[in-house]
């Protein structure tokens, strides 16, 4: 079973489980609808970044304090923004499906989740060899919502990257991102190849949710 | 007047203006039109350079300028944009060059509904007001620019239009792919622009020159209008820390100079582009003569996403949508069921229609209201083109001015009060307009008597600018049964209009067997003797198989058909098969099982064979009720998970369908099944959760009233109060809108005390949930399920 496939049965809720035929067809037609209408826009701009005091980082000429995010950053000097989106096209299908067929809906909206996990990790890689090039090493990506880092930070973020001109990627006046298959994040970058544990979905204090990464 | 040189003689606009204050100081995600009032003299210094270089065209420092992003007092919109204005008009002075000053006019930033939260409504007042400081502010054209979105550009039109005299250029950024991000194609965004009457339009932003050219051709195909082109120099490129685009003046030049050469009648620069750029641009674009752009013929109606061009054999429009003589329809317009309605719209997508006619039209209901509502539901599930269908002209204006696209309208009459209401309409927001060949004295008895009223038509509407390709002339189809040479009349007609007048046909095809026994097999042999006398589009129902079969036997036979690749695709292998799993029902597998399984079709077929022999109460009691309980306990030990629950959930569905139908009156009464509201709350536009619930709710034979998402509390009690409802479930995703699910359960506390609230949602708990004052919180869809089985029926 492929990695993706993986990931939207953990999305899923099956936890360990083993997963029925009737599912895994569903999933594989899922993807297959994916394929041809998401559409994978990214962006990303590298700022200096500042450690100020307490749990305060600069970049820009922004200031967030978190103490999560400050941690995930700790020995870094670069910090990436990122955004990106599988675009309007998605959203367009989950909601269509949704009058004709929930089970389907359901499955295209874990599958597209896992869809955009894994284009944000191939833009990540290809960030990563960019930056290994001057010598910097990126940690894992950290977005807003995770651990105190507030979701609020997803406007900043999508501001300084012209989110919504670059990549149609916008948010909504209660912080919500449309198209909602998109991703706003950071990745800090240190001259330091540190052997970092994988720190996203880990980070969060709520450690009984079904999917949880490293419970799995 | 711009509009006197505009298309007669090559145009420049400036360059670069964002990128050029990057380099001055402007930090990322500062807005730049607050240095418009305080760091006036470098604005002013960037106008004059572009003037001095040669610009014709200076854009105002004013793209982000809209309420929506200057929300507060610090800087006042109508100062920005004043000192915008006056900073071009001083640089024009110091430079001693006239030139023509733009209002440039950037997108909101926000995305409209049903995509995102923002209203059409909202989008175009910001855009007003905005435009409204620049005309008096003194500016010569707006220009808007740098959009992605067909249905914020129309807010921006219209605005410009209706609050201005201005004359309104439009460009928008297309990708390699020749698309806008929210899914339009050249077709339809030039289809979409010239129905709304700008004056240019084009492209800018997004690509380099050298990518734009393919988007260019394009351009050229479909526009009549003069074309605007503003590239970036080039894609944009990261080095360290800073965005940079990499084509030089001299080459970006040389591009710029073979777009001239392709005809287009504007030409300038955007991100990267400096004035050396735009100098270089000049210097080797100079003396290229202006090439007036051809009228284009092509009937195109357009949705957001998809064009459908006229042409090519004939068009499907699908005539389900339309409650005449449906006792369905017509209770699920009574009861806002909007699903009933988009439901249909998909199932004739899937059967093959290109375009949908909409009619909603009752007369005990609001058409308005209702037209409004269907069209922006079936523009949220489908790109289908829509044809707006209502003899009432509030409800067609309504419906044109929030249609996402350029649409066909049905329809206008020969009757001058019909064409004096409908023109302006169509003059003003674009569309194709159906004409039906009857006036007051009524459908001439002839075929020549109709093609009159049909050259009346076009000639009045030619008084409009309306063209002949905006065009589509009903000559009516009458019964046979009544009128013997009904068909005969109708297909010369046809003839004559379509080869003789040169104007697109429609009919309404099945009205041709009225009164007659096996309707359609006159209907659909009437359709194919339609198609070959020149019918360009049929409203029929893609439902109907004699009717596709006559649409694809058709098309296969007179070439349209590329290599018979639909036929064959339609029907190779027909004949061996046996329709679907007719053996399923036998025995192998008990309806019980089916459901458990969540095999929907072998649901379906077990359920037709079990009514001839048992009562529907008894298949209700015996096998499905069982079969949703094993399958819910299993969901709640962890045994069966969300995707089975609910494939069996379908299954379910489908058996209810079909013993519905075999139920009388009274069993099948919806009076006295228990009524639940359903809502994702305020600013929330996550909604599959809800919907699962609801899906369940329904198979344990809930009424559920599905108010949406993003529902405003006071819509909820209203609707709560209006059908004495005793439940609500509301459903939010994020911290930020737990805010207004606790605000609803406030208001619904004061106003309907008698009402139970259940709540759910990725951010809730039972803590958070008895914080807010919610009566139950459902950890999973089941929860929800047992606590309004145990409130409203144990």
């Amino acid at each position: 079973m492929d990695q993706l496939t993986k990931e939207a049965i953990r999305y899923l809720g099956y936890g360990r489980n083993a997963v029925d035929e009737q599912t895994l067809a569903l999933i594989a037609d899922a993807f297959d609808i994916l394929q041809s209408v998401a559409g994978r826009k990214s962006i990303y701009r590298i700022f200096c970044l500042e450690h100020m005091d307490g749990d305060k980082i600069r970049f820009g000429n922004l200031e967030v304090e978190s103490k999560s995010l400050a941690k995930n950053m700790k020995g870094c000097d670069r910090i990436v923004i990122f955004g990106a989106t599988l675009g309007i096209g998605v959203d367009q299908i989950i909601r269509r499906t949704s009058l004709t067929d929930m089970a389907k809906a359901v499955v295209l909206q874990a599958c597209a989740a896992a869809f955009l996990e894994k284009y944000c990790d191939e833009c990540q890689e290809q960030i990563a060899r960019e930056l290994r090039e001057e010598g910097r090493y990126l940690r894992p990506r950290f977005s807003p919502g995770y651990g105190d880092f507030s979701i609020e930070y997803q406007g900043s973020i999508t501001r300084m990257l012209d989110c919504a001109k670059t990549i149609g990627l916008t948010i909504t006046d209660s912080s919500m991102m449309t198209p909602t298959k998109s991703v706003t994040a950071v990745i800090g970058a240190s001259t330091s190849k540190e052997n970092c544990h994988r720190q996203g979905c880990e980070a969060c204090a709520k450690k009984d949710c079904i999917y949880r990464r490293d419970t799995l | 007047m711009i509009l006197e040189d505009l298309g007669k003689k090559l145009l420049f606009f400036d360059g670069g203006m964002g990128t050029l204050l990057q380099a001055k100081g402007l930090k990322p995600g500062e807005l730049p039109e607050t240095w418009n009032l305080n760091h006036a003299e470098e604005i002013i210094g960037i106008h004059q350079a572009y003037m001095e270089v040669g610009s014709h065209i200076v854009l105002t420092n004013t793209f982000g300028a809209n309420a929506l992003k200057f929300k507060d007092d610090t800087y006042p919109l109508k100062d920005v944009v004043n000192a915008a204005v006056s900073h071009v008009k001083t640089a024009s002075e110091r430079a001693g060059k006239k030139v023509y000053t733009a209002l440039d006019i950037g997108p909101t930033g926000k995305l409209l509904k049903p995509m995102g939260d923002l209203e059409f409504e909202d989008a175009y007042e910001a855009f007003r007001e905005v435009m409204v400081y620049g005309e008096q502010a003194g500016a010569d054209l707006i220009h808007i620019e740098t959009m992605s979105d067909t249905y914020e550009i129309k807010a921006a039109v219209l605005a410009a239009k209706e609050n201005t005299n201005l004359p309104v250029f439009v460009t928008a950024i297309f990708d390699e792919r020749k698309k806008l991000l929210t899914g339009a194609d050249v077709a339809v965004f030039v289809s979409m622009l010239e129905g709304l009457r700008v004056d240019a339009l084009g492209i800018n932003c997004g690509l380099g020159p050298v990518q734009m050219k393919p988007v260019l051709e394009e351009l050229f195909r479909y526009s009549s209008l003069p074309i605007i082109v503003k590239p970036n120099a080039g894609l944009p490129k990261q080095r360290g820390n800073e965005t940079y685009y990499d084509v030089e003046p001299a080459e970006f030049a040389q591009t710029m100079r073979e777009i001239a050469d392709m005809g287009a009648a504007v030409i300038g620069g955007c991100c990267g582009t400096t004035p050396e750029h735009i100098r270089s641009m000049i210097q080797v674009c100079e003396g290229v003569k202006a090439v007036p752009m051809q009228k284009k013929k092509d009937t195109i109606v357009c949705s957001y996403g998809k064009a459908v061009v006229f042409g090519n054999g004939s068009k499907i429009i699908g005539e389900r949508i339309n409650p005449t003589g449906k006792k369905k329809f017509k209770q699920a317009l009574k009861d806002h069921d909007m699903d009933y309605i988009l439901k249909e719209g998909i199932m004739q997508e899937e059967k093959g229609a290109h375009i949908l006619d909409v009619n909603v039209g009752l007369p005990d209901i609001d058409e308005k209201e209702m037209m409004m509502e269907a069209i922006t539901g079936l523009q949220g599930v489908t790109s289908l083109p829509l044809q707006i269908d209502t003899v009432d002209t509030a409800a067609m204006e309504a419906a044109l001015r929030i249609y996402n696209g350029k649409p066909m309208v049905n329809s206008v009459s020969g009757k001058q009060e019909s064409m004096d209401a409908v023109f302006p309409l169509i003059q003003k927001y674009g569309g194709v307009v159906v004409g039906l060949t009857l006036d007051e004295n009524g459908i001439p008895e002839t075929a020549d008597g109709r093609v009159e009223i049909a050259e009346k038509i076009i000639v009045e509407a030619a008084k409009y600018g309306i063209e002949k390709k905006d065009l589509v002339i009903d000559v009516l189809a009458m019964t046979i049964s009544s009128e013997p040479k009904g068909a005969m009349i109708t297909l010369e007609a046809l003839k004559k209009v379509r080869y003789g007048l040169g104007v697109h046909t429609i009919l309404g095809v099945s009205n041709i067997s009225f009164g007659l026994p096996m309707r359609p097999i006159i209907n659909a042999n009437f359709y194919t003797m339609a198609m070959y006398s020149g019918l360009s589009c049929g409203i029929v129902n893609p439902a109907s198989e004699e009717m596709m079969k006559s649409y694809d036997a058709y098309h296969a036979l007179m070439n349209f058909d590329t290599n018979c690749e639909r036929y064959i695709g339609n029907y190779s292998g027909r004949q061996t098969k046996q329709p679907a799993g007719q053996t399923a029902g036998k025995g192998l597998m008990t309806l019980q099982t089916a459901i458990e399984k969540g095999v929907k079709e072998e649901a379906r077929l077990i359920t037709q064979e079990l009514v001839q022999t048992q009562q529907p109460l008894d298949i209700i009691n015996t096998q499905l009720i069982p079969a949703l309980d094993y399958v819910g306990k299993g969901f709640e030990k962890g045994t069966v998970f969300l995707p089975q629950l609910l494939m069996s959930a379908e299954a379910a569905k489908t058996a209810f369908a079909v013993l519905k139908e075999s139920m009388t009156g009274e069993e099948s009464s919806e009076d006295n099944k228990e009524k639940v509201v359903l809502a994702t709350v305020k600013g929330d536009i996550h909604d599959i959760g809800k919907n699962i619930v609801k899906v369940l709710l329904e198979n344990y034979s809930f009424d559920v009233i599905d108010l949406g998402k993003d529902v405003p509390p006071e819509l909820i009690v209203k609707r709560v109060k209006e059908q004495n409802v005793k439940l609500v479930g509301l459903s939010a995703l994020m911290t930020t809108t737990v805010v207004s699910m606790e605000e609803t359960i406030r208001l619904l506390r004061k106003e309907a005390p008698d009402c139970k609230v259940m709540v759910g949602g990725a951010v809730l708990n039972q803590d958070y949930a008895d914080m807010i004052g919610a009566d139950f919180y459902g950890k999973d869809a089941m929860q929800s399920v047992y606590y309004a089985q145990n409130l409203l029926i144990h």
